[in-house]
């Protein structure tokens, strides 16, 4: 029995840890009527990074990040600029005392970024995939 | 100096204003806390000696910023420095004009983007050194101006760059050793080109100035003249050097009256996240002879290791005299220094790093005579928030 029980929980923790990893995929998504279709993940990165303001089809970009500490935040300053935290935040410190740039604006959670993002075309910003909607378009997945 | 309590006024009206309670006024800070000794008082380094000091490098700045519209902000930064006491000053204070989305129009007291660190010289937490090395870093005192800059970004195939070209003037004080002397940069100007591309960074700018530096070689002609004014009558390094240039009949050369002055930067960075480098080459070169022509370079490489960063850096510094007599007199004070670098900075959390810095320096020539070596020991916390 408690052979049994303990592969049960085992078990149960690695099925709880297979559906975090299902869920934990990240969309980067701009409003269904921004007019560029897939970004690739320099382009996403170097509009987060403000290295450029701008879509591929020269239209405004304009990045919104979520709030420190979400899963989403970390797997996307992770996976997508290759920054950890502190090394962001040393990046940003080099530009916002210069006043040559600030980083994008902490904008809330998967439905305030959605939100925000669906109404204004300018915008660009990543959610959990399951936050998804018609509202807003899927330009990169990760 | 003028600049402090018109700087002061504007963060009032700023922190006062109505709006600063709608979220809009930015404000950021940085602090630096450092303490230093040398191994030995036979060398000069960044001021420090060999008791531990805890005031040069330490720094406290507040930066406010307001967007007053669309495309207009006003910035100050308010530094209080321990190497002056924790008097407050405006080290900045200008007016950004947004004059397209690429272009951005400045107008104030500005930071003088001369080399790669200046724009952030102070922000201790962008770099891993306790303080950038004073081999290549070297116009502390030149740091700021009055003027307008304009600054245009691009973008180009997979390269982002900037093109940033100002002028102005500057009138203060300029310290030199032991010495304080009152200096003029009139017209000065200069051109900043940076590129990146994925990890790859490069930066090259040109700088040139009107410079007038008020030397007094009377002062140091009378005491030599009349020995008992020693210590009566101040006399500067300067003014010995321009008393030493009209004797060998050189007066003309040893003045500094708008003599231009030019400064070159190159530098090319690496930074991939987990390892990074830089190599920075800059030079100085003067028409008037009573400062030394230089030229300073300085290679770094850093490994990261999860929250600890190890650097290492070789840096050096020579003078490099005029021709003829003028260049006998100015081997009076020639200059010649290397330092070697190590290292390690620890990412306590995002916004607070520790350091430890032990810089191994080689005076090779101290006013023109062999000079002495020793270690300089730094540690420093640095904060951004």
């Amino acid at each position: 029995m408690k052979l049994f029980k303990t592969i049960s929980r085992i078990a149960i923790a690695a099925s709880l840890l297979i559906g975090a990893a299902v869920h934990a995929e990240v969309a980067v998504i701009v409003s269904a009527s921004n007019g560029n279709g897939a970004l690739d993940q320099d382009t996403i990165s170097r509009i987060f990074l403000g290295k450029t303001s701008n879509f591929p089809d020269g239209s405004q970009a304009i990045p919104v990040d979520q709030t420190e500490g979400s899963a989403s935040r970390e797997a996307f300053n992770d996976k997508v600029l290759g920054k950890s935290s502190s090394q962001l935040k040393a990046y940003w410190s080099r530009l916002i005392f210069t006043g040559k740039g600030t980083p994008p604006k902490e904008s809330g959670s998967d439905a305030d970024i959605k939100a925000l993002v669906a109404k204004n075309p300018n915008l660009v910003g990543y959610v959990d995939s399951s936050a998804v909607d018609g509202s807003v378009k899927v330009v990169y997945k990760f | 100096m003028v600049l402090r309590k018109s700087g002061l006024a504007a963060a009032v009206i700023l922190a006062c204003s109505p709006a600063a309670f709608a979220g809009d006024l930015q404000i950021n800070g940085f602090m630096n806390i450092t303490a230093g000794m040398l191994s030995t008082e036979d060398i000069e380094l960044d001021g420090y000696d060999d008791g531990v000091s805890f005031d040069n490098g330490s720094l406290v700045g507040l930066q406010l910023s307001k967007q007053v519209n669309d495309t207009t902000s006003a910035t100050v930064q308010l530094i209080s420095r321990g190497s002056q006491a924790y008097e407050t000053e405006a080290s900045w204070a200008y007016i950004t004009y947004a004059a397209s989305e690429n272009t951005d129009i400045r107008v104030g007291r500005l930071r003088t983007p001369i080399f790669y660190y200046s724009d952030f010289l102070e922000v201790g937490y962008a770099f891993n050194w306790v303080r950038p090395p004073s081999t290549v870093y070297r116009l502390d005192s030149l740091s700021s101006i009055s003027g307008v800059d304009f600054t245009h970004r691009f973008s180009a195939g997979g390269m982002d760059g900037s093109v940033q070209a100002y002028a102005g003037r500057y009138g203060g004080d300029l310290a030199l050793g032991d010495d304080i002397y009152s200096i003029e940069l009139r017209r000065a100007m200069g051109l900043v080109l940076n590129m990146s591309a994925g990890d790859f960074g490069a930066r090259v700018s040109y700088h040139q100035a009107g410079l007038s530096i008020d030397a007094n070689p009377a002062a140091a002609a009378l005491v030599a003249a009349n020995p008992t004014l020693t210590g009566v009558v101040p006399v500067r390094a300067l003014d010995q050097l321009a008393a030493a240039g009209a004797q060998a009949g050189e007066a003309d050369a040893f003045t500094a009256d708008e003599d231009k002055s030019a400064f070159y930067q190159a530098s090319v960075s690496y930074d991939n996240g987990s390892t990074s480098a830089i190599a920075e080459w800059t030079a100085l070169k003067h028409d008037t002879a009573l400062l030394n022509d230089d030229s300073g370079y300085l290679v770094s490489v850093a490994q990261r290791f999860s929250d600890y960063t190890v650097h290492l850096t070789y840096t050096a510094n020579e003078d490099d005299l005029k021709s003829g007599n003028v260049g006998v007199v100015q081997g009076l004070a020639e200059a010649k220094e290397n330092s070697v670098i190590l290292g390690v900075r620890y990412d306590y959390d995002s916004g607070t790093a520790f350091k430890f810095d032990i810089q191994q320096h080689d005076e090779e020539l101290v006013n023109g005579a062999e000079g002495e070596s020793g270690t300089l020991y730094t540690v420093g916390m640095s904060l951004v928030f």
